[in-house]
């Protein structure tokens, strides 16, 4: 299986879990996207040496991975194009910020240790918010989320198409790919003699493919703008879900859970 | 329903695609269009809904194929595209089938109804909801023919209907064109098909009309279909 | 060169929000004053799908062991226009975003402007359109000079635009106050890396283009050269994006220059004492937490557990306290349990079926 069909792959894998019936994914999208972009917006707000506050912040992933049955596992594979610029940047906290903060016994920690770790934290829990919001609304849901935040349609119907057009474009590309290297064995990459015609054949074709389709737009009344389905009403329970949510990701920013929680434990000690 | 009158088209670079065809089309019937590569079918199509410029006159319904009439004209035919992929271009098959009325303005109760409708014709009612992207090509090209019918087009004009379909979905799509009562105009080298769904068949050759008569009688010449690049259908082989 | 959420503060992140915003609002406009933008959006949707796909092909570099990608923003504008080019590529970069977690939800400003500003708008007007419109080397004859003028404009605006995405993404990085990385030196590692990665991005995007123009040169941006008052529209463009480069800067430094420790909001402040002085000017709205925070400092006080334990910095290197620690994994594993409860409800209920 080639680089490009395993994209293929991980697309109809996000997609089969949008498809899931979970009370997450029956939640308006518009309060799924603003949800997420309010827990990402405090997660990153916390200061680069509040690893403790942080931490809390696991709890929103925590419950929506619990409450839609999702296995953590299978966002975990997405950290590989998140972690090595993060790491690149963070790695090197700890060589330029030795103060020590921390000393338990004969371990001391320094700064750089510190904003190191809540560097990845924040990495991977934005990640994990992104993923969840994906996993758990279709793109056409989050088109119609964002028609009702008035995007321009433009944009929107863009969005929409393109979406339709990647798995085809995939898996034309997956398809050349293979075909070259069946004619190619022990190449690495395209060869640059064919650097031009590789993807340059494939462009013809998909720009006779995009008249094609505008003809096929045309012919069937279209005259510029998308008439969509309209978005449901926001109901009950979609706000009760943003407020309960944004009042929790609040709280878990503003009070420091960590350092309560663990004062309550050593002081019953 | 469909008349063409002394009709030419050439591309820019001079090369003739159809050079002074006429014939007319009659309500109900059910046409085959064959020819080699290239002959002029596709072209054909084109012209009738006016996507190219042409010389000379195409009717349809009586109405002349002309920039003020595109979209009456239009409205009368229904394009079923070779490729299903560039049909259907929406995110799923209710929404792509909901295209064309929503553009005409037609109520949404109408087009709820009509949806419905057309689904259950085919026996399609469990794809309503699928994503265009992930269903198979057999469903696919069933679903492009559900998203043209939906508009209620008069005539359907159909882009070779069965190429790359397994036989029992091919079949499947030879019921499916069974059933329509529209006028059909289908172009196709698939010539068994052909003969199970046309009764008339025009021959293509480099722009001209080589023949045109009953399929029955020009699907079994078999000189006439090797002058043209083509073979006698399976079925009328006779190994 | 994707930028995750988590290396921005939410001001820069904002900021950077506003300007692609902004961006994609003029593109937006100028489209629908264009009578071909209807028979415009599938070409742009297929070629951004295109251009999603493309990326993912490894092209050999020969001599070396490794491989170069396509650079979506130049092809794009090439093929379609700054204007179309840009939103194809902001497309193509949402895509990635949601179904790739490339960069991230609110990095997301950040990417457009990084890689589709500049490579369509900047590599568009101040070098695809000037050189392709010159009449430098037409001593040269047509075809010749043709494919020498886009495998130039191809180098030059995959560099000089992946320059400028660099130089951003060291400037949005640094100003978010999150790597302890001296701006000079990450700036020192940054550019010349992508000056590399530009070069081979642009032989490649060249090559592309360069068969596209064979083929079909109807299909690509200004080769058809009519000479015409392209010179009084690139000056337009350089004052728009002139200002465009002053807002987005003077904004950025505002906000730095207003809160020397980094660029986080005060209202997040960075150091415990603003910390708590804007809670406590919240403490109407917030005076459960308040209370909450007495109550467990007093808690705190009253019992002093490990008392040998210390900060050797300041106060303000906070939230790494003994009691964080044990508080912190306590929370963990509230996290785990949750995540135990749901699946042995789930399995429950599935076995109860």
């Amino acid at each position: 299986m080639n680089q490009v069909s395993r994209a293929l792959t991980e697309f109809q894998e996000m997609d089969a879990l949008a498809a899931m019936d979970t009370p997450i994914h029956r939640l308006h999208p518009l309060v799924k996207l603003l949800t997420t972009v309010v827990y990402i917006f405090l997660t990153v707000s916390f200061d680069k040496y509040d690893l403790t506050g942080l931490i809390p912040m696991v709890l929103y992933p925590a419950l929506l991975f619990s409450i839609t049955g999702i296995p953590v596992g299978t966002c975990f594979h997405k950290l590989r194009a998140v972690v090595p610029l993060v790491c690149a940047v963070g790695i090197v906290n700890p060589f330029l910020d030795r103060e020590v903060l921390l000393q338990v016994g004969a371990l001391s920690v320094s700064g750089g240790v510190i904003s190191m770790l809540t560097l990845m934290c924040k990495g991977i829990f934005a990640l994990m918010a992104s993923f969840l919001l994906i996993a758990t609304t279709s793109m056409d849901a989050i088109c119609m989320a964002l028609r009702k935040m008035h995007v321009p349609g433009m944009i929107v119907t863009l969005l929409l198409l393109t979406y339709r057009y990647v798995s085809v474009m995939i898996e034309e590309v997956s398809v050349m790919t293979d075909a070259y290297h069946l004619r190619a064995p022990g190449q690495k990459g395209i060869h640059y003699r064919a650097w031009g015609s590789f993807v340059g054949q494939l462009l013809l074709r998909s720009m006779d493919r995009a008249t094609e389709l505008y003809q096929s737009m045309q012919l069937r009344g279209f005259q510029g703008e998308f008439s969509y389905v309209a978005a449901p009403p926001l109901r009950g329970r979609d706000w009760a879900y943003f407020c309960g949510m944004a009042a929790g990701c609040l709280a878990l920013r503003f009070v420091p859970v960590a350092e309560l929680l663990g004062g309550m434990v050593i002081s019953v000690d | 329903m469909i008349e063409f009158q002394n009709v030419s088209f050439a591309y820019e670079s001079g090369v003739p695609v159809l050079e002074d065809l006429s014939f007319t089309i009659r309500d109900g019937e059910a046409v085959g269009l064959i020819g080699a590569n290239g002959a002029g079918k596709s072209t054909i199509f084109k012209a009738m809904l006016g996507l190219i410029p042409v010389s000379g006159t195409v009717l349809v319904d009586g109405v002349p194929v002309n920039r003020k009439n595109l979209p009456e004209v239009r409205r009368k035919l229904g394009y079923v595209l070779q490729n299903s992929d560039n049909q259907m271009f929406m995110p799923t098959v209710y929404e792509d089938m909901r295209f064309a009325p929503g553009n005409y303005g037609l109520p949404p109760e109408e087009t709820e109804r009509r949806i419905s409708q057309v689904l259950a014709q085919l026996g399609l009612t469990e794809l309503r909801d699928r994503y265009n992207h992930k269903i198979s090509g057999g469903e696919k090209r069933m679903a492009a023919i559900a998203t043209i019918l939906v508009m209620q087009p008069e005539a359907l004009l159909m882009d070779e209907p069965t190429t790359a379909l397994d036989p029992a979905n091919r079949r499947a799509v030879i019921r499916t064109i069974n059933g329509l009562e529209q006028t059909k105009l289908i172009a196709s080298h698939d010539l068994d098909m052909v003969l199970d769904t046309c009764s008339r068949v025009i021959l293509l050759h480099r722009g001209h009309i080589a023949a045109d008569g009953r399929a029955e009688d020009i699907l079994r010449d078999q000189a006439l279909l090797e002058a043209n690049h083509l073979e006698l259908p399976l079925c009328l082989a006779g190994r | 060169m994707h930028m995750a959420d988590a290396l921005l503060a939410p001001a820069v992140a904002g900021v950077m929000y506003a300007a692609s915003a902004a961006a994609v609002g003029v593109s937006v406009h100028t489209l629908r004053k264009d009578e071909q933008q209807p028979a415009k959006l599938p070409t742009m949707a297929v070629s951004a799908a295109l251009v999603f796909a493309g990326q993912m092909i490894n092209y050999t570099i020969p001599g070396t062991g490794s491989s170069g990608h396509l650079c979506g923003g130049m092809l794009l504008s090439a093929l379609l226009g700054p204007q179309a080019g840009f939103l194809s590529m902001a497309v193509i970069l949402t895509i990635q975003c949601l179904f790739f977690a490339d960069g991230g939800l609110l990095a997301l400003g950040a990417n457009i402007w990084n890689m589709a500003f500049y490579g369509c708008f900047v590599g568009y007007y101040l070098i695809w359109r000037p050189i392709m419109h010159s009449k430098w080397l037409s001593g040269m004859g047509g075809k010749a000079a043709g494919r020498v003028k886009i495998i130039l404009a191809s180098i030059l605006g995959c560099v000089v635009t992946l320059q400028l995405g660099a130089f951003s993404v060291v400037i949005e990085t640094s100003l978010s106050g999150i790597t302890e990385l001296p701006f000079g030196t990450f700036l020192a590692v940054m550019q010349p890396i992508h000056l590399a990665i530009g070069l081979v991005e642009g032989l490649i995007t060249s090559a592309v283009l360069v068969f596209v123009w064979e083929a079909r040169p109807e299909l690509l941006q200004d080769v058809q050269t009519s000479g015409n008052s392209g010179r009084c529209s690139v000056r337009t463009t350089l004052i728009v994006l002139a200002v465009a480069a002053a807002v987005v800067g003077g904004g950025l430094s505002l906000l730095a220059s207003g809160n020397p420790d980094g660029l986080e909001w005060s209202l997040f402040g960075n150091s415990e004492a603003g910390y708590s002085e804007n809670m406590g000017l919240d403490e109407d709205s917030f005076g459960v937490s308040s209370d909450a925070a007495d109550t467990a400092a007093s808690i705190q006080g009253w019992t002093a557990f490990l008392p040998d334990y210390a900060f050797s910095g300041s106060d303000s290197a906070l939230g790494t306290s003994v009691s964080g620690l044990v508080g912190a994994g306590l929370v963990a594993a509230v996290a785990a349990a949750i995540c135990a409860i749901g699946g042995f409800f789930r399995k429950k209920k599935s076995s109860a079926k």
